[in-house]
């Protein structure tokens, strides 16, 4: 019995261990696609759009004590409805309705960890 | 005799085939054979996630004929010179400038066919080319196309590198079709880079700012 139990727990860990890292696989794809032409791959605000011509530093999301700052909830509204949501440039777009909540959700875990942070 | 006869009709066809010049075959046959391994033509819009997007070495074209001016494609399908800054959907490797380029005589058979695909989406001869205030703001600052769109400022290209460049758009875009494209950018790309701006300006401003785009040189 017990050793059933031990097994089931063990397939169980790794089923959602997949599931897990197949969801932070596509957060990735979503944030390269969407994200990374303004903040660049690595999150650090480098992505081609940001010229001599770019208004605003895009947010680089590898500076924890910028990002600790920043809710959750702000993030997602960000992603949501653009940068003026949160006083911020409108060169950061909404994205509202071309990406899914999940899909939302997603970039926003990929955000922490870049920065390696959690909202206050 | 039948066989002669069969044999005479066969070689006269043989003939004709070998020196048929190529510039006698149809845009569509021509766009088949040199042009359907990066561009699709048979809508709607096939993209369902980001890897059908990426999959893609080139733009959909089932919509050219509402989206390019007729003039600017059978010019540009002879000397086609970038029209992105960086290769089609990358943000590393820059656009080499490498599409192939066409004979005159093929670049008007495949423009021809090219612009008989045509949207139902777009409505013909309703946005003309205009500057106003409320689009400049739009344009530059309030919805800045200008992030990831390069436009020009007497010959000086500004802006971001993302997306297709603006420079030229009065020659190259239809103004319908960067209307219905702001408007209702799904059934065109339901999987791309670029904001849906229908769920933040209102059908006016749209307006406003596919007349202001026509403008550009």
């Amino acid at each position: 019995m017990s050793r059933f139990v031990i097994v089931t727990a063990m397939a169980l860990g790794l089923a959602l261990g997949v599931v897990g890292s197949a969801q932070a696989a596509d957060s990735k794809q979503v944030f390269d696609f969407y994200c990374a032409q303004c903040h660049g791959v690595n999150g650090d605000g480098k992505g081609i759009n940001v010229t001599k011509d770019f208004a605003t530093d895009p947010r680089n999301f590898t500076v924890t004590a910028d990002m600790e700052k920043r809710s959750d909830e702000d993030i997602r509204g960000v992603i949501k409805d653009g940068g003026p949501s949160i006083s911020k440039s409108p060169l950061m777009p909404p994205w509202g309705a071309t990406l899914s909540a999940a899909e939302v959700d997603g970039l926003l875990a990929y955000i922490r960890t870049m920065c390696k942070c959690k909202g206050k | 005799m039948r066989l002669l006869a069969v044999t005479v009709s066969l070689g006269a066809a043989l003939l004709v085939m070998a020196t048929a010049p190529s510039y006698a075959a149809g845009g569509d046959a021509i766009f088949k054979k040199s042009c359907a391994s990066c561009h699709y033509t048979d809508g709607p819009a096939k993209e369902k996630t980001i890897s059908d997007q990426l999959a893609k070495k080139g733009p959909e074209l089932f919509y050219a004929g509402s989206k390019f001016k007729k003039d600017w494609l059978a010019a540009w399908l002879q000397n086609p010179k970038p029209i992105r800054p960086m290769k089609y959907n990358s943000l590393s490797e820059v656009n080499k400038g490498d599409h192939p380029k066409m004979s005159a005589g093929d670049a008007a058979a495949v423009t021809d066919f090219l612009m008989g695909l045509t949207s139902p989406e777009v409505k013909a001869g309703v946005i003309k080319p205009a500057e106003s205030a409320q689009a400049k703001a739009i344009f530059g600052k309030k919805m800045p196309c200008t992030g990831c769109h390069e436009y020009s400022v007497k010959g000086e290209v500004h802006g971001g590198k993302s997306g297709p460049s603006l420079v030229g758009a009065g020659k190259r875009l239809n103004p319908d079709w960067v209307y219905a494209y702001l408007a209702n950018i799904k059934v065109f790309k339901p999987v791309r880079d670029m904001p849906d701006f229908a769920s933040v300006l209102n059908p006016k401003d749209l307006e406003n700012v596919a007349a202001y785009i026509a403008t550009f040189e």
